[in-house]
């Protein structure tokens, strides 16, 4: 990893307009809004299933991994942005004590920008600074607003990266007892969604998969029940993964996505056995409650313990400032 | 005098200091966490090192630690039970235990370099070691040198660490600064066990170059004191912090003990009273000159007025050990209270006979003379044994004082007044003879229970009270060093206390810590000092600019308890029991039978002024002595017999 801001001064030196600037567009990860479609696989049509009484998987040990991402403009060559990111993930395993400790994590600093938009003083400070550069395509570098959404579709794609990394390194010594939990899909690597261990846990529902009944059973899923297991249809590269909707907290009151999760697991018959006894076991890590973050309903502590782990030991020169905008000078 | 067992150089750091603009890191306080499993505690003595270790170069920082906080990344309590559904059960059984933070306070030992003073950096922080605690408490200014002036005082312990604590003999005994203030609830505090450790501790560590030094003991209850030169029990943790702290495991080589009599005037008024140990005990009994010198203690506010102070001076200065004319014809040479009375009662019928309605004499007014004279009279019988009315003194070895020597006096069952009077005595003489340099020691510890009675923070001005402000105020430069013990130090006169250059907590009364003599230390430090354990003390010393918190052997001296149990006090002896023993004790080859026969029909006041004669001369031939102070016997002459005189002139024979 470069020296934090060693080479942005390098740019700056070499005639780049010095800026400080977090686009709002950095704030969060974008969900894909789009429908996939899903067959079921448990049932012949997507069905609601009780907890009640399910025992819940209770693995020796388990890994939680997650990642984050953090990026601010640095500067601009003419009117293309030149952006600092910071890519971490990092995989916490709980043991028989159910504290959290740190088996793996990897960062990074990346700079995003294009180099034949930049001047040739700069481009030539860039590249000789020693920080791995990821370029936007071509046609975003002529606007800004463009280049932003651009840059942070390459930092996502940097962060994924990065956590597939780490997660593929862990499952080669996962013990038998031993589960990995994501943050996210399994699907976008092969070696996560084969694996027998390995379990996905997906927030955000941008992606739906289902339409009319079997859409309204799914968002109105009741406290304490799951979905039958079904196949989301491929999408890309993604790999074929079994999936279902587990709810954690009750919606009324709140929104249809209210405490729902979506779990990721390989597409195997064991995992037609298991979908109940791990809906369970997700349900019992709605304690501790992963307060103060916003997504608390559906986020499970020991990722938001990764993600505190990985904010705590970010940079803090990538994070907003709660301070004004006020002009300053660029030097 | 440091035995380094430290941990190796290279023992990772136990915690990192953080600040925030909340809780920012300053010159005299920082804050650092620690992991949850963790053996620092409250009174834990940390170093910080700038950087990322030692040898950068960089400050050094030592503190103590003042509080310490846990919490949880928990927002609110609320979503705690949220989490386990209103069910506490639910809450332990949550599959991940929220990440806990250990944070503590540390208040600034030291800081080296001294200078500039700056904040104490973020650095990483390590459990001290013996030479840590030497360099955070500066120590290290009197440990070593041509004149090390280190005593000794406990054992500093904290995570399976422990080092020696020493305070400076020239801040604990002067000049620089003195005394020593115990404070503690009773039975808990230990503040007599600890004093006499540390008493062993001076008498084995007070450096040559500063001389000799003995303590006098006032034991004002039970048998506290009485068993000083006896081993007590000790166990295999007890020898081995003696070993530690350097101090040898023996009880005192030289104790001498002093009690007056009970009323009889033969038996001694003390628990010290077991056949074999009361052959130790000498006698403490005063005659009127001893009385007279601190007859302010006597009396009190409402007495107090020039007239009664000039008659005492006059009586003092013109009579007493003179050859005195009464002004009535009558020469008197008063010596004892006996002599005095007569005068009185000489002056008091001559005031009578000479002029009727006449009230004064000398100058001095009647009612003055009988108020004086019902005060010394009333000290005679109050503290009768104390206090002889005929007869020789019998008092410490003024002049005499032994080096390493400790001196009892044992007033427990005496009268207030009494002890008040022996007290004033004692301490006067003390300071005497320390400012003429002809004590026999150089410095001297006193002893003093119970404070609060002697010098209470509010109450009338006693002498006694006047007294040990001046001690407290002056005696560093005597070598007049007080070591004084209380339950309760806000109930303490201010100043008393506050000349106490060293100050010893123990187990606190939770009530005397919320009074504001005690606003300076921290909550937590509150919280332990209610809850320590027995053995273990607080510390406060000038060179320490924090408490520090020390563990003591127990003394290696027979705990007054356990002392009257092994030797159980005697029973009183009947008077010519009690009078042989004496002379016994005086000369082996005196038979009691002889004794008994001497004195068989004879006056018990008159037995006991010859007794008192003959221990106070030491004579070769106690019984010779004895026999020639009683006197001879004068047989008692029978009554002549009176001859009748017959009726003159009987008026007739007849029955009518």
């Amino acid at each position: 990893m470069t020296a934090s801001g060693s080479w942005v001064e390098a740019v700056v030196a070499a005639g780049a307009v010095p800026a400080s600037h977090v686009p709002e567009a950095s704030l969060g990860r974008s969900d894909l809004e789009e429908f996939t479609g899903a067959d079921p696989v448990e049932d012949g049509e997507l069905r609601v299933h009780p907890l009640d009484g399910t025992r819940p998987l209770a693995p020796a040990a388990v890994c939680f991994l997650d990642g984050i991402e953090q990026w601010r403009v640095v500067g601009y060559g003419r009117t293309t942005p030149i952006v600092r990111a910071h890519i971490a993930a990092a995989i916490r395993r709980r043991g028989w004590d159910r504290r959290l400790r740190t088996v793996a994590e990897a960062a990074e600093e990346v700079a995003i920008t294009r180099l034949d938009r930049l001047p040739g003083a700069v481009r030539r400070a860039l590249e000789a600074a020693g920080v791995r550069v990821l370029e936007f395509p071509a046609e975003d570098a002529e606007q800004p607003a463009r280049a932003f959404a651009a840059a942070r579709v390459e930092v996502q794609k940097a962060r994924t990266a990065l956590e597939r990394r780490l997660a593929e390194g862990r499952l080669r010594v996962l013990a038998t007892d031993e589960w990995l939990v994501v943050d996210g899909v399994l699907s976008d690597s092969a070696a996560l969604s084969e694996h027998p261990r390995a379990l996905g846990v997906v927030k955000s529902h941008g992606a739906q998969y289902f339409e009319g009944a079997d859409l309204e059973r799914a968002l109105t899923l009741p406290d304490g029940h799951r979905t039958g297991v079904f196949r989301p249809r491929a999408r890309g590269a993604r790999r074929d993964i079994h999936s279902w909707y587990v709810r954690l907290w009750p919606w009324e009151g709140n929104d249809l996505l209210y405490g729902l999760l979506r779990l990721e697991a390989r597409a195997h018959p064991d995992t037609l056995a298991l979908a109940a006894p791990i809906a369970a076991w997700i349900r019992t890590e709605r304690a501790p409650v992963a307060t103060p973050d916003r997504r608390w309903d559906r986020l499970l502590y020991p990722i938001h313990d990764v993600e505190t782990y990985l904010r705590a030991r970010a940079p803090r020169d990538l994070t907003p400032l709660p301070a004004s905008r006020l002009p300053r000078t660029a030097s | 005098m440091i035995e380094r067992r430290d941990p190796p150089p290279s023992a990772p750091p136990v915690g990192r200091v953080v600040a925030t603009e909340q809780k920012p890191a300053t010159p005299h306080q920082f804050h650092f966490w620690t992991a949850n499993e963790t053996t620092i505690g409250i009174g834990a003595i940390v170093r910080v090192e700038e950087g990322r270790g030692a040898g950068e170069g960089g400050r050094v920082v030592y503190g103590v630690v003042t509080d310490g906080f846990a919490y949880s990344d928990l927002a609110t309590p609320l979503h705690d039970v949220v989490g386990a559904e209103g069910d506490p059960a639910k809450a332990a059984d949550s599959p991940t235990v929220r990440q806990e933070i250990r944070l503590w306070t540390a208040a600034v030992l030291r800081q080296t370099p001294e200078e500039p003073l700056q904040p104490v950096p973020l650095g990483q922080v390590h459990v001290a070691t013996d030479v840590d605690v030497a360099q955070a408490l500066r120590m290290d200014a009197y440990l070593g040198g041509a004149q090390p002036t280190a005593i000794p005082v406990g054992l500093y312990t904290s995570g399976g660490l422990e080092a020696p604590v020493y305070v400076d003999a020239d801040f604990l005994l002067g000049p620089e600064a003195a005394h020593l203030n115990i404070s503690g609830v009773s039975g808990l505090a230990t503040k007599t066990s600890a004093v006499e450790f540390l008493l062993s501790s001076i008498f084995q560590h007070f450096p040559p170059h500063k001389g000799r030094v003995a303590a006098v003991c006032f034991n004002v209850k039970g048998p506290d004191l009485c068993f000083l030169d006896r081993p007590g029990a000790l166990d295999d943790e007890d020898r081995r912090r003696y070993q530690r702290l350097g101090v040898a495991p023996e009880p005192f080589q030289r104790v001498r003990y002093y009690a007056p009599f009970k009323a009889d005037g033969v038996n001694l008024n003390t628990l010290r009273t077991h056949p074999d140990l009361v052959g130790d005990v000498e006698p403490l009994v005063w005659g009127l000159r001893e009385v007279l010198d601190y007859a302010e203690v006597l009396l009190n506010r409402d007495d107090i007025d020039a007239k009664a102070d000039a008659f005492i001076d006059f009586l003092a200065d013109r009579v007493v050990d003179k050859e005195f004319e009464d002004g009535f014809g009558g020469v008197h040479r008063v010596v004892t209270f006996a002599d005095l009375e007569r005068l009185f009662r000489s002056i008091f019928d001559g005031l009578e006979l000479a002029s009727r309605g006449g009230d004064s004499w000398r100058t001095h007014h009647i009612a003055t003379i009988r108020k004086v004279r019902n005060r010394l009279a009333n000290i005679s019988t109050r503290c009768k044994g104390l206090v002889t009315d005929d007869g020789p003194s019998n008092d410490l070895p003024w002049g005499r004082f032994d080096d390493r020597a400790v001196y009892v006096v044992d007033v427990a069952n005496v009268d207030p007044l009494g002890q008040d009077l022996v007290f004033a005595r004692v301490v006067s003489q003390l300071r005497e003879r320390l400012e003429r340099r002809d004590l026999g020691v150089e410095a001297v510890v006193v002893f003093v229970d119970e404070l609060n009675k002697y010098a209470p923070a509010d109450g009338p001005e006693t002498y006694v009270k006047k007294m040990l402000l001046d001690i407290s105020e002056r005696g560093r430069y005597l070598g007049l060093v007080l070591f004084a013990a209380e339950q309760f130090r806000s109930q303490v006169h201010r100043r008393v206390v506050g000349n106490a250059g060293t100050l010893v907590f123990g187990r606190m009364d939770a009530d005397e810590l919320a009074t504001p003599g005690y606003q300076v230390l921290s909550p937590a430090t509150k919280i332990k000092l209610a809850t320590l354990p027995i053995g273990e003390l607080m510390v406060r010393h000038p060179h320490f600019t924090q408490p520090i918190f020390v563990r003591f052997p127990r003394p290696a001296v027979l705990r007054g308890r356990d002392g009257v149990e092994r030797y159980p006090p005697a029973a009183d002896l009947p008077f010519e029991d009690a009078v042989v023993r004496q002379l016994v004790k005086l000369d082996r080859r005196v038979r009691p039978n002889q004794i008994k026969d001497v004195i068989a029909d004879r006056r018990e006041e008159d037995v006991r002024r010859a007794l008192a004669h003959t221990r106070q001369t030491r004579p070769q031939d106690a019984l010779a002595h004895f026999r020639k102070q009683l006197g001879g016997r004068v047989a008692a002459a029978p009554a002549a017999a009176r001859e009748s005189v017959p009726p003159l002139n009987p008026i007739s024979d007849e029955p009518y």
